[in-house]
This record gives structure tokens, sequence and C-alpha cells, in this order.
């Protein structure tokens, strides 16, 4: 059996473990201006990382950011889930995909999309210039609003996919049941239908929260120039700078805010879901 | 993002399984790869030298097509490697010393081009051949900025407040701009902190591309900028209001070169791609759509061209080519401070 992760596991070391590999030593060399990189075994990059104020605010934005887009993306995706999971016949394939249309178009086309839609000469502004509603145009662009709202476009389909799976493997009979013990909705939704969802919560804000840490696109995009993540922030490094230890490091930096918060995150709801499930047993 | 990855993947692996088989005749044709941007510096490269020159040879040409900064990268991540992806490299000229520098470039051997004899002498480098120039102008809005501005300091006028706008991916030239109008020099972008910081409380706006700049000034939201001449003339033909002038502080000249990477696979076809990039007439047709001017000296102009993009005697006399040593020394610096103090 074990074979049979042979050759996935393969691929992985070839394609992800080797270039992280390499990716971490590199992080650990000095920068030079004429020689770009001096083999090394140093720790600098990763605390000038950590001590640069600069660097602290934009990992404090790329969170703040995850964090309100994951959010967002679940209070959303939530309500559209359930209607899909408890859809019946044909039209659920149709709405299913509904969900999955907005990952056939790219990022940057998407963003683009949001440009003209968003921009001082875009469909809004002119719209709201044309009617007489403003005099200049809002400044609906380039600023962290717009970054949300282009993350959770592109993320809030993810979100939806997974919570369906698993509000569908919910018996509908335990709604109703808890419906003619005199339960109203909201209760329904509180007591029965969201701690059995959790397993499905977790699992897609993981996912979402990924995605949204490692945003580039989106901010580059619709962010403007003032406006920083992590991952556009180690392509400064890398390409616009040269400095590859330093980029590596934020990278490694990155990843491992990403992996510690994802692996708490999910062992706390985890936790929650068990701890209901033997309450509920005994 | 994970559709991206996977269809990346999935070419990947198409890739690697079709390299068993037996390749298409096609391939067995003289070819060379150019790496270049992409845009109108492409599209010109396509029609007037790919097809009217390099066809006639027999060899195909595939460009490469990227923004120097992810090329640049390539080719230093393949400095060690045998076979290289590029035969030709068209960069900037602070981009290609950088990338001399890294011993990336083959020396050229200028006896194999047979247009070697009319390349612009103050032009000459051995590792690169020049293609086309411009120079650093100041842009302004005739409209608008009715007292014509004579020099870099003028964006610090606090009648412009909000009205200076800044290329987020010229910030190198940016930062330059400011160093001179705080009395620095090419080889000094000290002063440019100060400056910059002042300009930044008197709200100047940056964008993140230059179209982007481009819509700006159209829509007079700016009407002020350091900008390339070439770039000027091609969005005056393009009905944006602007004027220019090459501000007193200083002449810096914008070079761009092709030169041939050391691990390039096809170095005949290289040569015969510089030899062409030299043409007059592949020459004249950057200057006519782009702005440029030629760096051979046999190219000739239509007037009303050579009047629009040239500079005069008086500024060509002062023309000169960044100190590249010290951008390579001072860049990371310029780009941090940009970042983290100027935009931050």
């Amino acid at each position: 059996m074990a074979a049979l992760v042979l050759p996935a596991g393969l691929l992985v070391t070839l394609l992800l473990v080797a270039p992280m590999l390499l990716l971490f030593r590199i992080s650990l060399n000095e920068y030079s201006p004429t020689e770009m990189m001096v083999e090394a075994t140093t720790a600098a990059n990763y605390l000038r990382a950590v001590a640069d104020p600069y660097y602290r605010s934009v990992l404090g934005t790329t969170l703040a950011v995850a964090t309100g887009s994951t959010l967002l993306a679940l209070v959303l995706g939530f309500p559209a889930a359930y209607w899909l999971a408890r859809m019946q016949g044909r039209w659920k394939s149709l709405a299913t995909i509904l969900v999955l249309f907005p990952l056939l178009v790219g990022n940057v086309v998407r963003a683009a999309g949001w440009l003209a839609l968003l921009g001082n000469g875009g469909a809004i502004n002119a719209a709201l210039l044309g009617l007489g509603l403003v005099a200049a145009p809002l400044p609906l662009l380039y600023n962290t609003g717009a970054v949300v709202a282009g993350i959770v476009a592109v993320v809030l389909p993810y979100m939806v996919l997974t919570l369906s799976a698993i509000i569908e493997s919910i018996p509908r009979q335990t709604e109703e049941a808890a419906s003619n013990l005199g339960a109203r909705p909201m209760t329904v939704f509180r007591r029965v239908v969201l701690p059995l969802a959790l397993p499905g919560v977790a699992a897609g804000s993981v996912l979402v929260f990924v995605l949204c840490m490692n945003t580039y696109a989106s901010a580059v995009l619709l962010g403007g120039p003032r406006f920083k993540m992590m991952a556009p922030a180690v392509y400064d490094q890398f390409v616009r700078g040269n400095n590859w230890p330093f980029g590596a490091a934020l990278a490694f930096i990155l990843l491992g805010i990403t992996l510690v918060l994802t692996v708490a995150g999910s062992a706390v709801l985890g936790r929650r879901y068990r701890r209901r499930e033997t309450e509920e047993r005994a | 993002m994970s559709i991206t990855r996977r269809s990346a993947m999935a070419a990947a692996a198409i890739a690697a399984a079709s390299a068993g088989l037996p390749r298409p005749v096609r391939a067995q044709a003289k070819q060379v790869v150019v790496g270049t941007w992409g845009g109108d510096y492409g599209e010109l490269l396509r029609q007037n030298i790919d097809a009217p020159l390099m066809g006639p040879q027999g060899i195909e040409v595939l460009q490469d097509v990227a923004n120097a900064d992810p090329r640049k990268t390539k080719m230093l991540a393949e400095r060690q490697a045998r076979r290289g992806t590029f035969d030709v490299s068209c960069l900037s000229d602070t981009d290609m010393q950088m990338m001399a520098q890294q011993n990336t470039l083959e020396t050229i051997d200028f006896g194999r081009l047979s247009r070697a004899g009319s390349i612009v002498p103050a032009l000459r480098k051995p590792y690169a051949v020049p293609h086309i120039y411009s120079a650093l102008v100041l842009l302004y809005n005739p409209d608008k900025v009715t007292t014509p501005p004579t020099s870099f300091a003028d964006m610090w006028d606090p009648k412009y407040r909000g009205r200076v706008g800044f290329s987020d991916i010229l910030y190198s030239t940016n930062t330059f701009a400011a160093a001179m109008a705080g009395g620095g020099s090419f080889s000094d972008y000290g002063p440019a902190k100060a400056k910059l910081m002042e300009l930044r409380s008197l709200d100047a706006k940056i964008f993140p591309s230059n179209e982007a700049l481009a819509a700006a000034l159209k829509g007079e939201e700016v009407w002020m900028t350091p900008m390339w001449l070439a770039r000027g003339y091609m969005w005056q033909k393009a009905g944006i209001p602007l004027r220019h002038v090459v501000p007193k502080e200083g002449a810096y000249a914008i070079l761009f070169e092709a030169a041939v990477p050391r691990n390039s696979r096809n170095k005949d076809n290289a040569y015969a791609y510089l030899d062409a990039m030299l043409k007059p007439e592949a020459q004249t047709a950057f200057a006519d759509r782009m702005g440029y001017l030629p760096t051979v000296t046999d190219a000739t102009l239509p007037p009303e061209i050579a009047r629009a993009i040239s500079l005069s005697e008086a500024d060509q006399a002062r023309l000169r080519a960044p100190d590249y040593d010290y951008l390579l020394r001072a860049h990371s610096e310029v780009l941090d401070f940009w970042n983290k103090q100027f935009k931050g």
C-alpha cells in the first residue's frame, strides 16, 4: 500500500522539497552588491527581517488582510454552501459549476476586471460622475478594501465547495429533529449545523488562509505601489533588489508563520469539535 | 492560484513526456532565442528585424518575452548552466553592466559584425552592442504648468502640490532626479533622501506602471514627471498634452543594449541578430514609433521626427551615462529607501 504514495512522493520531493532546501541554504548566505551572493552560514537575514519595523508592518498587513479575507469568505460562503449542499436534482450540478466559474479566470485577468471597474476612469466612477453624484472620482482602487474584495472573490469558491461537502454529510433529519423539538432556525444553525460543520470550517479556513497569506496578483494590482504584502515583498527582494538571501529569509518567515497559524488554528477547532462530540455522547 | 500551478505542472509533464519523441523537422532549422520586453519593443523587433532581416537568412527568431527583472534573474540563475535560455539578451545599459559584472556575458567579437564600424563610438562597450538611446527629461503639461520648468528642482514648487507623478518602476531615475535637485551627482544619490521626503509631504503621486502614469497625465490628474524623452514622444503622439525639458542639473542617458550570454546555444545566429539590430532601416523604425535615437551614424531620420526626439547640441554634449559602479553598490539602498520611506 505504501508504494501508492511513491509517484506523488517522488514528484513532491523533486519539485518542492529539493528547491525548498536550496532556498533555505540561500537564506543563510550573505548578500553582496557586486558578487550577488557570498557563501556563508548566518542568521543575519532572518534577524534583519525581524528587527526591521518595515518588514514587521508588511507582515502585520499580510496577517490582517489574510485573517479578514478568510473571515469574510467564511461569513459569505457559509450560507451559499448550505444552499448548495441542500440543493437537489439537476440544478445542483449547474450551481456547482457556477461556483467553480471564477476559478476558470486567472487572477491577473480577474484583477484587470477590477481595475476596469474601480479605477478613476472605471465603470463605477464614470457612472457616479455621469449622474452628477460626485464631483471628483472616488478613490476606490489602491487601498486595503480593494485588495480584500479582490482576494475574497478569488478564494470564495474554495470556501463554498469545502463547506458544502461537509454540510452535505450532515443528515437533514438532525435539523428536522431540532426543529420538531422547538428550535428556531437560528438555534438550529448555532446548535446543530455549525458544530457538525466545524471540520469543514477548519478545512476551508485553513485552505483559504494559506491562499490569502500568499496573495500576489491582487496585492500588486489592486493595492497599488504603496500597499505591501509578504509575497510581493519577497518578489521585490529577488527580482528588483537581487538580494536572494534576504528574499529567501522573508519567504521562510512567511512559510513558518503560515504553518504555525494553520496548525494552531486547526488544532483549536479540532479540539472544540471533539469536545462537543464527547459531550454529546455523555 | 492552484489552477495555474496545476496547468504548469501538466505542461511540464507533457514536455517531459515528449522529450523522448522524434523532434519535428522545424526544430532543426536555424534558431535564435531573443530575450526581450514585450509591447512595442518586442513588436518592433518582430516587424523590422525578425521578419525582414532574419527570415531571409533562414534563421527563425523565438522571442522570450518578459520584463527586465525576471530575465536578469533567469540569467543569474543559469550562470553555471552550460546551456542557457537566451542567445541574445536585450537590456538597459545599467542592467547589462550588472550582467557583465556577474560574468554572464560573452565579450563581443566586433570582427564578426559587418556593421561594427557604424556604431557611435561613445556608445561602444566590450560586452554589448548599443541598440537605441534617449535621455531623462522632465515632462510637463503646458496647459497647467504655464511657466515652463527648467530643472528637476521645479517639482518642489508648492504650486504643484499633488501634481507631481512618479512611475514606481523608475524608482532609480526618480531618485536620481531628487538627488540632483538636492545638489547630488551621478555618483551621489545621498541628497535624494531629504528631497524625496519633502516631495512626499507635497503629496507626490506614485503610479504602479508607466501606463498608469500616462493615464493620469492624460486625465490631467498629475502635471509633471521625470521620464525618458522617447516615452514623452510616444505619449505626445497619443494625444497627451506634454512638453519636455532637459533639466539643467544634468542630462542622464538611457541606452538599450543587446548582448550574447556566455551560455548561448546559437552564437553564430546571435551575432547575425546583433548585426541586423544595427541596420539603418531597423534603427529608423524604432525612432519613428518609439522615439529612441539611433546608435549608428548612418541611420537618417525624417526631419520632423528628428526634431521631436533629438537633443539640442548643447544637451547632447552634456549627456552622460549613469555611474554603473555607484548604482551597483547603491542600488539596494535606493530601492529600500524608495519602498520603505518614500512609499511607506
